[in-house]
């Protein structure tokens, strides 16, 4: 028995970062906003309170913040020759559940991408000629540019209270920045956070072999903020206990921090949790979406009519959502056609361990998710690629976010990976070591998609995800390249011993690599090549709009929640200012 | 025999000549002094000690008193003087501090788990379990006397008092009124923190 509720006239799937804001600017703006959210609430208090929110086993090894993989894992292969299975402890990716979505876990690393990653496939083929790349590598780009977005990466930094230091302001290169970023409109909201001794000892080293060192920007904060919204922060106190964690001192912004108060408060606003939301509904025409139909805790069904669906999941999520609703048409590899799921990407992350003398004290533990000091010198197309045979790059950094007892055991090559001989170098090397993060580009390419699980479905009965997915060559070359540039820095810096990782194929999502999963929902000014427009409205079904980094045709070298932030409020802006008082197709296809 | 020999050996130390200065205002054993807000310092850490005598000789804390007496003390007297108040046992909570039941309530929820509605996080996330304390960084709470926590509170707020870092103090004393400062105040107060010998 189905109840049927009231219409409203929007309904958001999944109130995480994208979903709270968005459901903050409409029901500000005047419209009813329903807000369904799998999870429970949660707030920094109670639930983010010390001493239980470092409880390493039950957060870093049990993943107490994740999606419910015992109700609904996601199935994964390498290439379409394997049967898929379902991944049954998260690893490799950590998608979040609950409210404030997987930003309440995450790091705060808050970069923007550069104005040529927008325009990636033009400016490629404008620099290197065509014929560049590898026949099945399918980037493209993004249908809107740098400069539309710049307004709304400002409103985002400014909402987090990012701390960082500018390095380009409208085109004037600042001292003590990322001389290689697209110009800014004015200054962080709040000055760097502290630079530890790793960053300093990178600093000193990038310096000197002529790179271009800065402190990277951190949504944890360097001093109290009170954004525009209203809300206070505070200085975040080094704690080490960000990336799976929860932030116990209003110091990492979440949308816990930076919006829910003020979207709880408002009236139009209604969340409701405990919501799985099953499908998007459509009417006969297929072309319009009627609403959502969703499962609460106790087992009732509901279908929640509504005028407009925000489909506002983590990444992998968006593109199951669509699948399962059938908007758009799923993507098919061997023919090469169809979009959902298509350009599934992710990070191409590297490492480089650098080991030290007993008297070189490196103090890991005192670190926020953030901190840290990187370079931008080999990094999306910041140094020439010909010759090179690939595209893309990484930002090398010490960017060390923690030193927790169970995570963290640097040992250098060689070491036995358990038994005295394990326990000794633990000992050794744990305080004198620094591990850089290269953090790397990723290419779409023609084999790499999502689609629904032919055989295992979830606790409800609907289909899995399944991700097929393998390292493309274009990325493997470029890990291999950055990295040496790292094993350089590492022993610029004077370490004994430096070992550097490139990633090396086959893809696993047994080990932890990073939570930037891409694409699958990808925008654009094709709709044969794109999910949703430049405004993130579906192709096909234009009264729903699919906001998530699964919108990125592929992957940056850097983080993606800014680049998701700056879309967000690109998507509010077309929302109230063009969709809502003319509903309709905003792009004409 | 056995108490007094406790009792004996936790007092054992005699003070440094040059605690003569302070035993005046915070009390022969470092108990603290209920009129005019003063401190105990018996079983505070050293280090904590340490800096603050520090910031009162540099005005990053504010206290007439306390910067002139800091500024006349070099690191090695103030060495001596810290690590004798920091040995020195801790008194059990002084009769009569006992918190209402409302205040009780209000208090230990301040310090357990913090308040949502004033985006207050828990005391007890940096100054350790039951306010017992972080050596290198915060201040034991437990058992210290209210008059001073409530003195230090306003302090905080109205920017007397800065020499913390990352102004964390005073964007948590700020967002307290009134009565969450009596009610946490005195839930820590009566904390009973004593050094079991004294008991």
């Amino acid at each position: 028995m189905v109840q049927r509720l009231k219409e409203v006239d929007v309904v958001v799937i999944g109130v995480g970062m994208v979903g709270s804001i968005l459901a903050k600017e409409l029901a500000a703006a005047g419209y009813k906003v329903v807000g369904l959210e799998r999870g429970s609430t949660r707030f920094t208090v109670p639930e983010f309170q010390s001493p239980g929110i470092h409880d390493e086993l039950r957060f870093d090894i049990r993943k107490a913040l994740m999606q419910d993989n015992t109700r609904e894992p996601v199935t994964f292969r390498n290439n379409t020759s394997q049967s898929a299975l379902p991944v049954r402890r998260w690893e490799s990716f950590l998608p979040g559940t609950g409210l404030g979505g997987s930003m309440v876990h995450w790091n705060g690393q808050t970069y923007r991408f550069q104005a040529n990653d927008f325009e990636l496939a033009t400016r490629t083929k404008e620099r290197y000629g065509k014929g560049f790349l590898d026949a099945d590598v399918t980037i493209q780009d993004w249908g809107v540019t740098y400069d539309e977005l710049e307004p709304h990466y400002d409103r985002f930094e400014y909402l987090l209270g990012t701390s960082g230091k500018a390095g380009n302001i409208k085109g004037q290169i600042q001292p003590g920045g990322d001389p290689h970023e697209s110009p800014r409109s004015r200054e962080y909201p709040t000055p760097p956070q502290k630079e530890h001794f790793s960053g300093a000892l990178f600093r000193k080293a990038a310096t000197g072999l002529g790179y271009h060192p800065f402190p990277q920007p951190s949504s944890n904060l360097s001093q109290p903020y009170t954004n525009p919204e209203g809300l206070k922060m505070n200085t975040c106190v080094f704690c080490g206990f960000c990336e799976r964690y929860a932030c116990e001192h209003y110091a990492k912004s979440t949308p816990q921090t930076f919006i829910l108060p003020v979207l709880l408060a408002n009236s139009n606003f209604e969340l409701r949790t405990g919501c799985q939301v099953q499908r998007i509904n459509l009417d006969s025409t297929k072309k319009t979406a009627t609403g959502v139909t969703y499962i609460d805790n106790a087992g009732r069904e509901f279908e929640q009519p509504a005028s407009l669906v925000i489909t506002s999941l983590f990444a992998i999520n968006n593109i199951r959502m669509l699948l399962l609703s059938g908007v758009g048409k799923p993507y098919d590899p061997t023919a090469g056609k169809g979009v959902v799921g298509r350009n599934y990407a992710y990070q191409t992350m590297s490492t480089v361990a650098s080991f030290f003398d007993e008297d070189v004290i490196i103090n890991p533990f005192m670190a926020s998710g953030a901190s840290g000091t990187l370079i931008n010198d080999f990094a999306g197309d910041n140094f020439d690629h010909s010759g090179l045979g690939f595209i893309g790059g990484a930002f090398i950094g010490a960017v060390n976010t923690n030193g927790r007892p169970i995570q963290y055991h640097p040992t250098p090559p060689g070491t036995p990976g358990w038994g005295k001989a394990w326990k000794d170098a633990v000992v050794k090397h744990y305080n004198h070591s620094i591990m850089f993060s290269l953090h790397g580009s990723s290419v779409s390419q023609r084999q790499n998609y999502a689609d629904l699980d032919p055989t295992y479905k979830d606790a409800w009965g609907q289909p899995l995800l399944r991700i097929t997915f393998e390292f493309p060559q274009n990325d493997l070359k470029m890990a291999a390249y950055v990295t040496a540039k790292g094993v350089e820095i590492g022993k610029a810096m004077g370490a004994k011993q430096v070992a550097g990782s490139p990633r090396k194929a086959p893809y696993t999502t047994q080990q932890y690599q990073t939570t930037h999963n891409t694409g699958g929902t990808v925008m654009g000014n094709d709709p044969s090549t794109s999910v949703v427009n430049r405004y993130m409205q579906s192709w096909d079904v234009p009264n729903v709009f699919v906001i998530g980094a699964s919108a990125y045709p592929q992957n940056a070298s850097w983080n993606p929640t800014g680049t998701l932030g700056a879309l967000t409020y690109w998507v509010a802006d077309a929302l109230k200012n063009k969709y809502l008082k003319n509903p309709g197709h905003l792009v004409s296809a | 025999m056995v108490i007094l020999f406790g009792a004996g050996s936790a007092y054992a130390a005699a003070p440094p000549p040059e605690a003569a200065t302070c035993l005046a205002c915070h009390g022969p054993h470092g108990e603290g002094m209920v009129d005019g807000d003063k401190p105990r310092l018996a079983g505070q850490s050293a280090h904590y000690l340490d800096k603050q005598l520090q910031d009162f000789a540099s005005g990053a804390r504010d206290n007439a008193i306390m910067s002139a007496i800091a500024k006349g003390l070099n690191a090695q007297t103030r060495s001596k003087l810290t690590a004798y108040y920091a040995s020195l046992p801790v008194p059990a909570p002084l009769k009569g501090t006992t918190p209402t039941a409302a205040q009780a309530a209000r208090g230990h929820q301040l310090a357990q788990e913090g308040a949502e509605a004033k985006r207050v996080q828990a005391c007890n996330n940096c100054h350790g379990p039951d306010g017992s304390g972080v050596a290198l960084s915060a201040p034991a709470l437990a058992g210290q006397l209210a008059p001073y926590l409530a003195t230090q509170l306003k302090s905080w707020q109205q920017g007397g008092r800065k020499n913390d870092a990352g102004n964390l103090m005073s964007s948590v004393a700020t967002r307290l009124d009134d009565a969450d400062i009596a009610a946490v105040t005195s839930y820590y107060a009566n904390l009973d923190a004593s050094t079991p010998s004294t008991r």
